[in-house]
Order: C-alpha cells, then sequence, then structure tokens
C-alpha cells in the first residue's frame, strides 16, 4: 500500500483547453478519497493522470516515494476499475482475472490460487468459466473489483464504478466496496458525481468545478461548512435553500431584510462571522439546508412563507414552501442545480421572474401542513450560511 | 386460435420461392452445359444430356492451364490466403495506430489510403510490372501475395480504421493498467475483439483475389503458378472455345468456395452479427 500525492497538477489540452488546474492533494495510506463534482469538472481527467493513461501537463504525481509522471500505466502498481469494467468481451471470467498476473508472468499455479481466492471472496467461483456477457451488471462490476484485487497493487482507481447499474444495486454495492476497501486497506481514489455515493463512501471528499479542487475534507465537514456556494449547492440532497437578503444593521442589532418582512438574526450568527459585519447594507446569499428549516416555531426567527406542496418520502416529509425573495442564480448554484436535476433550473429561471424563491423544508413524516396554506417557517440560524455574491465565497471568518 | 397462415403469408413466400428458383437458373445451365458432349454445345442448352458426360471433370481438371486445375487451385489459394493473412495482420495494426493516434500524420495517410481505394490499380499496372521484375517477384507466389497485400491494403484499413474508432479505448487502457506492454494489448486484447471485422476484410479481399484475372494473366502468365481463372481461360481458343469444359471447371473451382461456406456460414454470420459485447 502507499500514499498517493498530487503536486501542484494541471492539465492542459492540445489546443489550449485546460482541463485541472493546480491540483493539489495529499492521500494518505488506505484512504478512501472521493473525487466528486459535475460532469467537465476534471475528476475524471485527474484520476486518468493518476493511472497514467493521461499526460500530466503540470506538476508532479507521486505514489509512495516514487514520482510516477513519467512510468507507464503498468508499472504503477495500480489496478482501475472502469466506468463500463472493460471485462475482456471474448475471456472468460478466469481469464478476465488472470489477464493481469500473467502479464506480469506470475506462476500458472499461482495464478490459479490467486484468481480461485479472489473469486471465493467476492463470491464470484461458479462465474470463473462463464464469459462476461452472460453475466448480470452486478455480477460484472464484482469481476472488475475482482480483476482488480487479484494482482494486490498500491491503490485502486474507480472510475464512475457503480453509474450502470440501478439504484437498488448501487446502495448494495456502495456497501460492498467501502466494506472491501475497509478489509483490504487499500488506498482508493473514487469518481463519481453522485455526491450521495461520495458522501456515504468516502473517508474524505474533494470537490470539484472546472477543473479546481473547490475543497476538500471529511464528508460531514465539507457538509456543515462549504466554502463557497457552488460546494454548499452541489453537497446535499435535497440542496440547500438559497434567497437573497439584505444585512441590515441597527439598535437592536442585525437582520435580514426579505421583501415584505425582516428576520432578525440573534447576535451569535455575527459574532461567530466577523466578516458579516462587512455586508451590512448589502446584498448577499442566504442558505440553508432542508434540515434547518422547520415548520413549527422553535423560539428562533421565522419567514413568512406559503406552503405549495408537501412530500411524503416514508421516513420524512419534504415541505416546498414559497417564500417572497429574489432567487440567487449565480453560475455555480445553476451549475450543482443542473447536475441533480436539469428541470429545476428552469424552475430557477420561474422564481427568478415571479420574485419568489421555493425553500425545502425537511420536516416529520407527521408534520400537518396544508398546501395553500400561509406558514411561518422557522429558522434554526446558528446553522445559517451566508455567501458573498459576487464571489460566491462563504462568509465564514 | 386464429390461423396465421394468410393468403398473404402464402403469396409472400410463393414469391420468395420463385425468386430462389430464378437464383438457381445460372447453377443450372452451368452443371448442364458442363455435362454436356462438346457436339451438343450449341443445341438446346437448357435440356440435359444423356448420357451425362462426366469424363468433361476429368478433361477440366488434367488439361485446364499449364499444370491442371489441382495445380491453378492450389497456386489459387496459396496466393489468397497468403494475400489475406498478411492484409489481416498489417492492416489491423496499422489501423490500430491510425485510428488510436489522432494527429496530422496519421490523418494524411489515413487520406493516403482511401486514395488508394479510389484509384483503379490497373492504372499502376506497369510500374508494379517493373517494380516486380526489379526485385525478380514476377511469377512467383512472394510476387503475388506482396501485390495484393499493396493493392488491397487500402481497404483493409479502411475498414479496420472504421471499426477501430467505434472500439471503446477502455479495453486496452484496462490492459495498459493491468501490465500489458503494447504487443500484448494489441495480441490478447485488441486482435481478438476484431474479429467481426477481420472476417469482413477477409471475405472482401479474399474473394477479390480468388476471382481476379487481370493480375494473374499479366504476371503469371507462362509459368506453373497460374491462379485458377487463367487456367480456366485455356479452354478459350482463338477460334474455339471448349465452353463444355470451361463450365466444368467452374464447377470445380467453386467446389472450395461453397464447402467453405458450408463449414463456416455459422462462426462468419455470427462474427457479422456478432459485434462488440461486454
Amino acid at each position: 500500500m502507499a500514499s498517493i500525492t498530487l503536486a501542484n497538477v494541471g492539465k492542459i489540452y492540445r489546443g489550449g483547453n485546460r482541463a485541472v488546474e493546480d491540483l493539489s492533494l495529499d492521500i494518505a495510506d488506505g484512504e478512501f478519497m472521493v473525487f466528486v463534482g459535475p460532469s467537465g469538472c476534471g475528476k475524471t481527467t485527474a484520476l486518468r493522470m493518476v493511472a497514467g493513461l493521461e499526460d500530466i501537463s503540470e506538476g508532479t504525481i507521486s505514489i509512495g516515494d516514487r514520482v510516477v509522471n513519467e512510468v507507464d500505466p503498468g508499472k504503477r502498481d495500480i489496478a482501475m476499475v472502469f466506468q463500463n469494467y472493460a471485462l475482456y468481451p471474448h475471456m472468460s471470467i478466469f481469464e478476465n482475472m488472470a489477464f493481469p498476473l500473467r502479464a506480469r508472468r506470475v506462476p500458472k499455479a499461482e495464478v490459479r490460487d490467486k484468481v480461485e481466492r479472489t473469486a471465493k471472496l467476492l463470491g464470484l467461483t461458479e462465474f470463473l468459466p462463464r464469459k462476461p456477457r452472460t453475466l448480470s451488471g452486478g455480477q460484472r462490476q464484482r469481476v472488475a473489483m475482482g480483476r482488480a484485487i487479484v494482482r494486490e497493487p498500491q491503490a485502486f482507481l474507480m472510475d464512475e464504478p457503480l453509474s450502470n447499474l440501478d439504484a437498488k444495486l448501487r446502495v448494495q454495492m456502495r456497501s460492498e466496496i467501502s466494506n472491501l476497501q475497509a478489509e483490504l486497506g487499500v488506498t482508493t481514489i473514487y469518481v463519481t458525481h453522485d455526491q450521495v455515493e461520495a458522501m456515504t463512501m468516502g473517508s474524505r471528499i474533494a470537490v470539484m468545478r472546472k477543473g479546481v479542487l473547490q475543497q476538500q475534507g471529511d464528508p460531514q465537514h465539507v457538509y456543515e461548512r462549504p466554502v463557497n456556494m457552488f460546494v454548499a449547492a452541489f453537497i446535499g440532497s435535497p440542496g440547500m435553500n438559497f434567497f437573497q437578503a439584505c444585512l441590515r444593521s441597527d439598535a437592536t442589532g442585525y437582520s435580514l431584510e426579505l421583501p415584505g418582512q425582516t428576520v432578525p438574526l440573534p447576535d451569535d450568527v455575527v459574532r461567530e462571522r466577523p466578516a458579516l459585519a462587512g455586508y451590512v447594507d448589502r446584498d448577499l446569499a442566504v442558505g440553508l439546508r432542508p434540515e434547518h428549516l422547520t415548520v413549527a416555531s422553535t423560539g428562533g426567527p421565522t419567514m413568512a412563507g406559503r406552503v405549495i406542496r408537501s412530500e411524503m418520502l416514508g421516513a420524512e416529509r419534504l415541505v416546498h414552501v414559497s417564500i417572497e425573495a429574489r432567487p440567487v442564480l449565480t453560475d455555480e448554484v445553476v451549475e450543482a442545480a443542473a447536475d441533480v436535476d436539469p428541470t429545476t433550473v428552469a424552475a430557477l429561471a420561474d422564481d427568478s421572474d415571479e420574485r419568489q424563491v421555493t425553500l425545502i423544508v425537511r420536516a416529520s413524516p407527521s408534520a400537518h401542513v396544508e398546501s395553500g396554506a400561509a406558514l411561518q417557517v422557522g429558522i434554526v440560524a446558528p446553522q445559517l450560511h451566508f455567501f458573498d455574491l459576487e464571489s460566491g465565497d462563504g462568509i465564514v471568518a | 386460435m386464429k390461423n396465421r397462415y394468410t393468403w398473404r403469408t402464402f403469396s409472400r413466400e410463393f414469391i420468395a420461392l420463385i425468386l430462389a428458383a430464378i437464383t438457381l437458373i445460372p447453377l443450372y445451365l452451368l452443371l448442364v452445359v458442363a455435362l454436356k458432349p462438346s457436339k451438343d454445345l450449341f443445341t438446346s442448352a437448357a435440356v440435359p444430356p444423356i448420357p451425362p458426360q462426366w469424363g468433361n471433370f476429368a478433361t477440366a481438371w488434367e488439361n485446364a492451364g499449364e499444370g491442371g486445375l489441382g495445380n491453378a487451385m492450389l497456386s489459387s489459394a496459396i496466393i489468397t490466403l497468403g494475400s489475406v493473412a498478411f492484409l489481416v495482420v498489417l492492416g489491423s495494426l496499422c489501423s490500430w495506430v491510425l485510428a488510436r493516434r489522432p494527429g496530422r500524420l496519421s490523418n494524411s495517410l489515413y487520406i493516403l489510403f482511401l486514395l488508394g481505394i479510389i484509384l483503379p490499380f490497373q492504372l499502376s499496372i506497369i510500374p508494379l510490372y517493373v517494380g516486380l521484375r526489379a526485385l525478380g517477384l514476377v511469377g512467383t507466389y512472394a510476387g503475388m501475395i506482396l501485390l495484393w497485400t499493396g493493392v488491397m491494403m487500402p481497404l483493409a484499413v479502411f475498414l479496420y480504421t472504421g471499426f477501430v474508432r467505434q472500439l471503446p479505448p477502455d479495453y486496452e487502457e484496462a490492459a495498459r493498467m493491468d501490465g500489458a506492454g503494447t504487443f500484448r494489448v494489441f495480441l490478447r486484447v485488441v486482435f481478438p475483439l476484431l474479429r467481426p471485422i477481420t472476417g469482413t476484410v477477409a471475405i472482401l479481399t479474399g474473394l477479390f483475389i480468388w476471382n481476379d484475372f487481370f493480375a494473374s494473366l499479366i504476371f503469371l502468365s507462362g509459368t506453373d503458378h497460374q491462379t485458377l481463372p487463367v487456367a480456366i481461360y485455356s479452354f478459350v481458343g482463338e477460334y474455339v472455345t471448349q465452353w463444355n469444359f470451361v463450365f466444368a471447371a467452374v464447377v470445380i473451382a467453386l467446389v472450395p468456395i461453397v464447402a467453405f461456406f458450408i463449414v463456416a456460414q455459422r462462426q462468419m454470420i455470427r462474427g457479422f452479427a456478432g459485434g462488440i459485447r461486454g
């Protein structure tokens, strides 16, 4: 096993198109690192540079103590699981799993032994004589894992390995991969555009956008302390609610001014974010996760709104509440929203026309709300997020 | 249950049977003429001869060309199989590089190959003859194999390159990650994936070479390496053509092709239809 270090790594394609910019990351030995971001954010390119399948235009990549910029993919001692598994269709499952060992001239008896042991670990023994096309998606995925495991590499690279599976199987394979990685303790870089996958699997996640690393850290930290509006919008499902407000200050303290109402801010909120003082009388973006809004008053600040509809999901209820406010339609928010569901972009645009913002409130399934009814939405004030409207950066310090 | 065999189905089947019968007419005439005695050749061509002259086949077998039909068949087989083998090996390798290394040089080379398909090779027959003679290869198997490998390579490269471009590069990348060198990647991973198009290349180029008359006549005249079409042509005289022997020889020449098709048809159809399945 080995650590992987990316130092100021960049990728510029022929024609000047930049895919990755100044990416620096230290991935510790045995760590499960997830690169996450929308399509075209550079996460796969970064992974392929680690694999050796793309030339590195700038910076260095090290595996263990060895700089591997000029090392052939086959000599980096890392294994990769591809999005479409890339199982050799003309070979049996046994041959597929034996291929990396044979390429390294491992003695025949040892090849058989290792393949059979790995197949047993993954429950593939009965499929060994079969061809990949006779296997289901989940089984093929497992074979791809087997081919990676069998030669005991220093690191695993996985390029969206679950994206071809149906939702139920994806959940099952998610935990299988996590368990396997924990059991083997092999350093892993996992690429996905599914933030739920990233949150549940990674011991650390790196959020990327347009080739630039936005934030990295353990999933909980990134979720709770997003450094900018893109990370805030991209991580979390349903996503963070955003609206514009003007920060006011008077003798009674700080407040957020929205069309038709003023929301007082507890002193703690500003005290913990001293930079907010610089935004007095300026518009800023306010962000709130669905679970930090309530349909019943909690004694904290509230906002007046109207229930549009509520969705019962069994363990929780999502209440859509419309409030009068200006929506936040910066590139970051639109891009993050489009990645989750392209139709939400149109909904955001509608909000913009009507000067209405739809907030999603995560409520208990027993919460009683009626469509069309007026509602005072409670705010868990300490969990408020503030962002600069122009730069999109979080106002934290 | 409703009877599904309707008049419409019947008429479709009937038309299909008639079309099938029409395609058999030339074969019937081929056999009838091949079995006729020389004196009856131009009377009632469609009527089967009584008794059939089975000896025509023996005459055609022994007297065709310089060394008989057996020798011509062997020459055709050596030249065809040799050329196809080179076309498959070199064509697939060349196309793999052209398809996987995009750039100005490979694009230009690809266009050069395409020009080779457009230009009729008969235009270059004189320089080719001069070149082969300088190499001492006129009238030899090696010369013919070299000639056909060159002449048919543009078609092989065109077919292979189109196919490789459709092939996901993941298989090759996976093999490289697995530690395979370039040669192993090609031999163990890429080449087996090219099986469908290899079948197409082999059949298209093989049939063209097997049936060729012109190049064989030019480059193999007067040698005992004559191919089937040239050997069959030996029954065509300036004043008299022995059509019964020509037809008998054509029937014999058809046998290996038909036998090959019967033996290999399942694999061939699977190859054409199979494509790539992960």
